[in-house]
């Protein structure tokens, strides 16, 4: 083509601010405690940007908040919710509720109704009344309290076997015995770790690394999380809900 | 469901925009509000909500490239689409039913999405179209129906409310929301249901079904309405629509959530798994003719070509 | 809107411990609309081979017959039953004479080979619609619910199950994997094929 005539033809530009990050996050709710865990890949595309970078972040000592989808918006709300956190700290000397925070967080990712955070939110912790909770939330700030749920990359692959081993779909009791409503902590990791390790198995954007966060009901005992490799507690105080987290390898493939 | 988005862009929606803008910059500025109580609410507690818009030459078609999933499947945020929704006036009150189905493309979001928003003890509101419009103006809706009882000492009409929330939707047309969503309630003239969508439609009526399962809905419901229903036969009506709906729609399905609005407000009737229904009917509840929906359970045996278990084993 | 993803439906095969399971849901949709809840995807080529095909049922329909005639040829041809492998080969050809013009459907291949000693040793393989082959040890998937079966049968699948445990094992996958698909569903069939019978049931699944 005559190079000279380029410029005659009509170009179209389009801003396009947004990009996908790949990775997983998964949240289960149990009696007294909520595990919230995320894989620590971070890629665009076929490229891998950086095998560590955190998806799950704490928010206060009973809130743990997981972002996934496009890595600069997720970080960006993850500020702006703790900014609004440590206002309201300031007004009222406590930390604010769960069910609070998830109605914030529906406000806040409404308030971007026409310029979205391309984010997907899964908020875990432990409510007033210390039961733990799960709550997830699109994009634009639906949200909904769950028992479970697997949100990002690999959500299709991860979801369906929770149904089965959480909520027990398609399983029949025993006679005369029913499905446990919530299951037991040391049980629940293994879940996790069972997912992620799936996931990665099969999807190319899950890997490198996974870290479980463990939130723990004021005055719940360490059992079912002790002798675990890579614990670590980032609570800010031991009297109150405690979490800590659990740093494990996936695949780097 | 988001044909109005092609119908209607640009120019007009753009002059909303701007004035959206010069209220409020962003969501960077917070008042005072946000330091005190109101922190959760704050913006909407001042009355105007305010939203960041991209700044771009037409943010109404940067929102479309990016969300709406008619125009593009692969786009990055998709926003659930995929519902049945039924609304019925007789007799005895208003029947709400709708099913539990979010999908995401072809996968199934959830299983367990609440689409009946229960506004106030008066008001109940569905949910089709996007999810999180349908929330969040609906939960505004029930703070300006409180507000509106304590200026006014006696609650809001079901024709208000509805109309509140239609003008309120019309204010942002032609911007991207997606709301088909039915405002039932018993006001001083007994029953009633209003049809409102993101469009600016507002219809009253008797009878109304929305989503992509609607036409099955509407099959089973239009075949069974009389306005003599009794309660327990209007609530088995409900409940059997949805079924029918879940059954045959990809897109709708998991679970029949259903509601019952009277002269002292609406009660919680019940959740049914629309499985459960097709195998073995909704159980032992009023109306109900203990028989399960699903066809070849019902015809089971009746024919050669679909012979007993027992006989064909 | 995809052609795969037209009438919906997806398949699933598994390796056990001297044996092979297979199966599929009994969806048959016009995209949303649900047409018919028992239109079968797994179809015998042998008495130890079933090939399960997800994707435009109208193809499903004519491959099931060009295999069949196929088939047969071949027996009458070696006068002896055709191997997996073989079959294998021979649906990865007959895909590929359409390179340019495919039937749209996935074919997934469940069977028992015969070794030199006489014993059986189970074989599973899948190709996508140009005839692509994947031998896989463990599991192979296809269809609409195609992802959410890789996530399932990755945590419930394991090595030297023996036919009622794989029977067990691939119905959970099948049946947790196509609920949460919109266009896959509505009841299962699973057939169990081992050396010397072939176990077929059928499953309750969500009907909605």
């Amino acid at each position: 083509m005559n190079p000279m005539n380029t410029a005659a033809q009509p170009q179209q530009r389009q801003f396009n601010p947004y990009t996908e990050n790949g990775g997983t996050i998964l949240a289960i709710a149990g009696v007294d405690f909520s595990v919230i865990a995320g894989d620590t890949r971070q890629s665009e595309g076929y490229n891998i940007q950086t095998r560590y970078a955190p998806k799950v972040f704490r928010l206060t000592d009973r809130a743990v908040l997981a972002v996934n989808g496009f890595a600069a918006d997720g970080n960006m709300f993850v500020k702006k919710v703790k900014q609004r956190l440590e206002w309201y700290r300031h007004a009222h000397a406590k930390d604010m509720p769960l069910h609070a925070i998830a109605r914030l967080i529906q406000t806040m990712l409404y308030g971007r109704r026409f310029f979205p955070y391309y984010v997907y939110n899964i908020l875990g912790g432990i409510e007033d009344d210390g039961s733990g909770a799960v709550y997830s939330f699109d994009p634009v700030g639906s949200y909904e309290r769950e028992t479970c749920r697997a949100a990002g990359a690999a959500q299709s692959l991860v979801q369906p076997f929770l149904d089965n081993q959480i909520y027990f779909k398609n399983q029949q009791p025993a006679p005369g015995t029913a499905h446990p409503a919530h299951l037991p902590l040391p049980h629940v990791l293994s879940l996790v770790i069972d997912s992620f390790t799936g996931a990665t198995e099969r999807h190319i954007e899950v890997g490198d690394g996974l870290e479980i966060y463990v939130v723990l009901a004021k005055g719940r005992d360490l059992s079912g999380l002790e002798g675990f490799a890579g614990l670590q507690e980032v609570s800010s105080r031991s009297d109150g809900e405690r979490i800590f987290v659990i740093r494990r390898e996936l695949k780097k493939d | 469901m988001n044909t109005f988005v092609n119908q209607f862009s640009t120019s007009s929606a753009l002059s909303v925009i701007k004035k959206a803008q010069a209220v409020t910059d962003d969501d960077e500025e917070f008042s005072d509000a946000a330091w005190g109580s109101e922190a959760g609410f704050g913006s909407l507690a001042k009355g105007v909500p305010s939203f960041s818009v991209p700044a771009v030459q037409d943010p109404t078609s940067f929102l479309r490239l990016h969300t709406d999933d008619h125009a593009d499947p692969n786009c990055r945020i998709k926003i659930q689409h995929g519902t049945t929704t039924l609304a019925f006036r007789f007799q005895g009150g208003v029947i709400v039913a709708v099913d539990s189905r979010a999908t995401a493309g072809s996968y199934i979001a959830s299983g367990t999405v609440k689409k009946v928003i229960e506004i106030n003890p008066y008001l109940l509101g569905t949910m089709a179209g996007g999810a999180a419009d349908c929330q969040y103006w609906e939960t505004y809706l029930g703070i300006q129906c409180r507000l509106h009882e304590l200026r006014n000492r006696e609650r809001i009409s079901v024709a208000a409310a509805s109309k509140y929330l239609s003008n309120l939707v019309y204010g942002y047309k032609g911007m991207g929301l997606s709301m088909g969503t039915m405002i039932c309630g018993w006001d001083k003239t007994g029953p009633a249901v209003f049809y409102v969508d993101s469009d600016g439609s507002r219809l009253k009526g008797d009878l109304f079904s929305v989503g992509s399962g609607s036409t099955f809905a509407y099959g089973v419901l239009d075949q069974g309405y009389r306005w003599d229903l009794t309660d327990e036969e209007a609530q088995e009506l409900g409940r059997r629509s949805i079924y029918a709906a879940g059954h045959r729609d990809a897109f709708s399905g998991n679970t029949c959530n259903l509601y019952h609005v009277k002269e002292d407000g609406w009660r919680f009737i019940g959740n049914y798994d629309i499985t459960k229904m097709h195998y073995d009917g909704p159980g032992d509840v009023p109306g109900s003719t203990k028989v399960a929906y699903g066809y070849d359970v019902r015809v089971e045996g009746r024919t050669s070509s679909n012979p007993p278990v027992a006989a064909a084993a | 809107m995809s052609i795969m993803e037209y009438n919906g439906g997806s398949v699933i095969a598994m390796v056990g411990k001297g044996c092979v399971a297979i199966g599929s849901d009994l969806r048959l949709g016009n995209q949303a609309l649900t047409v018919a809840t028992n239109f079968e995807k797994v179809f015998p080529v042998t008495d130890r081979i079933y090939l399960g095909m997800s994707g435009l049922a109208t193809d499903v329909a004519t491959l099931r017959e060009q295999f069949r005639f196929r088939v047969n040829m071949y027996q009458i041809k070696e006068e002896r039953d055709i191997e997996p492998e073989a079959f294998a080969h021979l649906v990865s050809s007959t895909l590929y004479e359409r390179r340019f013009g495919p039937y749209f459907i996935e074919p997934v291949i469940g069977g028992l080979w015969k070794t030199q000693g006489g014993e059986y040793k189970p074989y599973i393989a899948a190709a996508d619609l140009i005839g692509c082959l994947n031998f896989a040890k463990d599991f192979v998937v296809a269809g609409t619910a195609s992802e959410k079966l890789f996530g399932v049968a990755e945590g419930l699948w394991e090595p030297d199950l023996e036919p009622e445990d794989l029977f067990e094992t691939i119905s959970q996958t099948l049946m947790n994997g196509v609920d949460r698909d919109a266009y896959s569903g509505w009841g299962a069939i699973i057939h169990i094929v081992t050396p010397d019978k072939v176990v077929t049931r059928t499953l309750k699944g969500r009907m909605d």
